[in-house]
């Protein structure tokens, strides 16, 4: 798994978790053993039927949920709750609908000089394209603008990991594709390490270094994928297609509707 | 028709039809104790011309005002403490709660003993009435947020006293300001109440001091028509707050 | 946040605002002070708008007038229960008051320290029906709704001495409790069948025309009292000279309302317009129609009287009997009304 001589950022032994289920003393299990290595640098999608716990997982590596058993690494380090090094960026957005965009993408670095902080905001305002819609509310942007906002305002904070759960998933179609580029772009010229979750095998496989599928719940990881083709991606190559049918089968469907 | 004239016209309309019905009701039943409109108006240009009108106004305003403005300076903070540690939600709710319903007319013998009859009384009487709609709006907004601003703001490190100041407040303010709103109407509500202690000032003693004059029921009217009327222009001026960019997310469109 | 500041901002200068305007307009903050009288310290004393407590705002008027400083603050209040809770609540701020005789024999037995040193006048009752109704007499109050002032009203006491001569019991009336400034709207609709308080508001039902005069007290129960003047034991300890003085003060202008017609009428006057903000004609209908409706002279508290007020009271239920004149009156600050002379006061025209 992964190069011998990369650095491994998230390292998952053994994850097994579950929920306390509605009536007394009933348990939902939702993770089961567990195990998966990201290295520096590597942008890893993990797939999964809705429902089976992907969610779960993240926020357990985000340091958000506590794991009821297994050992969880980020960063050579146990995980301890969250960390401002490793942003998460939310499905709902998370952007503060009480800042303007600027305010938003500077939330992260009041720590830091005045001046360091207008040159981050300007330049990661640039990256995300949000150029003019400095002083605007996030209710004046589109669904799109918005997670754009929610990425760089975890770039500006210099965060080394991305988790992000379905960042586009309330987005349209085209907003979607758009996104998707745009993202692969940011990663490619900030090599930040990020771990993205989607139920979109398509998108996935546009995305990814790496593709984990996960079964139904309870979960754990039953293969992965590794999608070596180059970027800017063609979503007619073979290699593309051949990458995303491979996902379907594991995951019991075939990739032209019939189920299985 | 433009919406803004639909806005003018059609209170008009309805107003100049409840005057109507209103005369038509007094004449109709030969009562001479209830007033007509025309006599209400002449009982309130009769207390302008005394100055007693503005005089009064002002009195009430004072009071509503420092009973009303400490309830928030109380009952927010409590209300976002409440909301966001348990311990003391556990601690202090019930109690909030056995107080709540209590209609501030009964405490008045409470706010004689402890303030007498001075401006004192009626604000403390406003207080009561408006401090538990806040602290328990206050509350609702915070255990109602979105969990995802809070998990950002954790996200980035922040706790405490920062914590609540960036973002549990802010991401709170929309309901709280809402409450405030409900809140200010709740103690403009009371203010006749409060009056009924021996102060010798104020729309609310109008009311009860026109009541002792005898036959003066226009100027009971008057006193009411001045309430519902100042209760009109502060909700307004509230629903102002809620045009304000940092707010305006909460109410969704309108 | 720009909210929060401006908000700050707008309501720190609200409140500024209003305040200061209040405090002028209200509380006179701003007025010149008058030389004479001002910075001592005077008492609070307590009353209705009423005519059973004219003495307390003409008392008041006339050593104004004659003196140029407050012999005592008179302080109005606009129901009993908070009159009540004033006087005894806070007892420093307003030693003094106006109170119903029954009431003040009550609080007595109920442990509150006060005495009785002065009535307030006498007489000034009545029962009032509907002029449409077919009572005529007090066997036509058979079944019928009668409004009462309150729990300790002397009303009760003496529609109950009227019941029983005519050899009826409270049983045979309803009795409703009704502010009395309620009373005279509702005989007019009906909803009560008579009223009875103190004046004017028996008064304001036969001005204006729909009430009819079932009885008047004078002329069931002569010299019939219902207020009187109570004071703090503490006061009457510390501040005797005080009381000497306000006690002196209400015998005497008691003496001069009753004098003539034309201080009758000139205290209606002024008392309505500087005190109790009510319609001047309706006092002087209450102080004329007729002459003796309500009288200020012979105020001097009488054992044999309250004896009769104290048994009635018990028969009633009002009252335990558990406290007797020596306990709740102090009669060594009333004048011999026989030598109580009237001030050389006229109203300036
Ligand atoms: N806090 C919780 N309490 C109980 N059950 C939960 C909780 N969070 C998630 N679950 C359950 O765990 C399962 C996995 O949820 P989730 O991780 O959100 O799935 P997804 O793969 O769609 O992101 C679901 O069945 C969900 O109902
Ligand atoms: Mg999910």
């Amino acid at each position: 798994m992964g190069n011998a001589d990369m650095q491994n950022i998230i390292t998952v032994r053994d994850c097994w978790m579950s929920f306390a289920g509605k009536e007394p003393g009933a348990e939902i299990h939702v993770l089961e053993q567990v195990n998966l290595d990201v290295v520096q640098g590597e942008f890893v999608c993990i797939v999964g039927p809705s429902g089976c716990g992907k969610s779960t997982l993240l926020n357990i590596i985000g340091g958000f949920l506590e794991e009821t058993r297994g050992e969880i690494y980020v960063e050579n380090a146990v995980v301890n709750g969250p960390d401002p090094g490793r942003i998460f960026v939310f499905q709902e957005n998370g952007v503060f609908p009480w800042l303007t965009v600027e305010q938003n993408i500077g939330f992260g670095l009041l720590s830091r000089p005045e001046t360091e902080r207008a040159e981050r905001v300007k330049h990661y305002i640039a990256m995300v394209g949000l150029n003019g819609f400095e002083k605007s509310y996030p209710r004046e942007l589109s669904g799109g603008m918005r997670q754009r906002v929610e990425i760089a305002r975890a770039l500006a904070a210099d965060a080394r990991v991305l988790y992000m759960d379905e960042p586009f998933g309330a987005l349209d179609f085209l907003t979607r594709l758009k996104m998707r580029s745009d993202l692969i772009r940011i990663w490619q010229a900030e090599k930040k390490t990020i771990l993205f979750v989607t139920h979109d095998i398509e998108e996935a496989v546009q995305l990814a270094d790496r593709v984990l599928v996960m079964t139904k719940r309870p979960a754990t990881i039953q293969e992965e994928v590794k999608i070596d083709l180059p970027r800017p991606r063609d979503l007619d190559s073979s290699g593309y297609l051949a990458a995303r049918d491979r996902i379907f089968e594991i995951m019991g469907m075939d990739a032209h509707g019939g189920g299985g | 028709m433009n919406r803004r004239v639909l806005h003018i016209v059609l209170p008009l309309v309805t107003g100049a039809l409840l005057l109507t019905s209103w005369h038509v009701a007094v004449k109709l039943s030969g009562s001479d104790i209830f007033p007509t409109p025309q006599q209400v108006l002449a009982g309130l240009g009769e207390l302008a011309q005394q100055g007693l009108l503005l005089k009064y106004i002002v009195a009430s305003l004072f009071r509503v005002s420092w009973g009303f403005i400490a309830a928030v300076l109380v009952g927010v903070p409590l209300g976002l403490i409440l909301g966001w540690f348990r311990p003391a939600y556990a601690a202090l709710n019930p109690f909030i709660q056995i107080l709540r319903p209590i209609s501030p007319i009964a405490w008045i013998p409470v706010a004689i003993l402890w303030f007498g009859v001075k401006d004192t009384a009626p604000v403390f009487l406003i207080f009561l009435a408006s401090v538990f709609p806040i602290t328990v709006s206050s509350m609702a907004a915070v255990q109602n947020m979105q969990q995802v601003y809070l998990r950002a703001a954790q996200n980035f490190g922040l706790g405490g006293l920062e914590l609540f100041r960036r973002v549990i407040f802010p991401a709170a303010l929309p309901q709280i300001i809402t409450g405030i709103r409900i809140a200010l109407g709740v103690a403009w509500l009371v203010v006749v109440a409060a009056e009924m202690i021996a102060v010798n000032s104020g729309l609310g003693y109008l009311i009860i001091d026109a009541r002792n004059a005898g036959k003066r029921y226009d100027l009971v009217v008057a006193g009411m028509v001045m309430i519902g009327l100042i209760g009109l222009v502060l909700d307004v001026l509230v629903r102002r707050l809620e045009k304000f960019d940092e707010v305006r997310w909460g109410y969704g469109q309108r | 946040m720009k909210l929060i500041r401006t908000l700050a901002i707008v309501l720190t200068l609200w409140l500024l605002g209003i305040t200061a305007m209040h405090g002028g307009l209200n509380l006179h903050w701003f007025a010149k002070t008058t030389g004479d009288g001002t910075g001592e310290k005077t008492f609070g004393v307590g009353f209705l708008p009423v005519t059973c407590h004219l003495t307390c705002p003409v008392t008041h008027f006339i050593n104004k007038e004659m003196e140029h400083h407050d012999m005592f603050q008179p302080m109005r209040f606009n129901g009993w229960p908070e009159l009540k809770e004033m006087f005894i609540g806070r007892s420093k701020d307003m030693p003094a008051a106006f109170i119903l005789a029954p009431m003040a024999i009550a609080l007595r037995e109920q442990g509150v320290k006060i005495k009785i040193v002065h009535l307030g006048h006498r007489d000034g009752s009545a029962v009032m029906v509907h002029k449409d109704s077919g009572i005529f007499q007090t066997t036509d109050l058979r079944g019928k709704t009668i409004a009462v002032p309150g729990r300790y009203a002397n009303q009760r006491i003496i529609i109950y001495r009227e019941l029983k001569k005519a050899g009826m019991t409270l049983d045979d009336v309803k009795l409703l409790e009704m502010p009395p400034p309620d009373m005279p709207a509702a005989l007019l609709s009906h909803s009560v069948d008579a009223i009875t308080s103190g004046e004017p508001f028996m008064g304001q039902a036969e001005l204006d025309g729909y009430g009819r005069v079932l009885w008047q007290a004078k002329d069931v129960w002569p010299g019939f009292i219902s207020c009187v003047l109570a004071v703090h034991e503490d006061a009457i300890r510390d501040h005797r000279d005080e009381i000497q003085r306000l006690v002196n003060g209400i015998a005497s202008s008691g003496k001069w309302i009753d004098e003539s017609m034309s201080h009758r009428m000139d205290a209606a006057q002024f008392v309505a317009t500087n005190y109790y903000n009510q319609n001047p004609r309706l006092l002087s209908f209450v102080l004329s129609k007729p002459p003796d409706r309500v009288t200020y002279s012979r105020l001097k508290p009488l054992q044999p009287e309250f004896e009769e007020i104290e048994r009635l009271a018990k028969e009633v239920g009002m009252l335990q009997g558990t406290a007797h004149f020596e306990d709740y009156a102090d009669d060594t600050f009333a004048p011999d009304p026989a030598k109580v002379q009237a001030p050389h006061f006229e109203v300036k025209k």
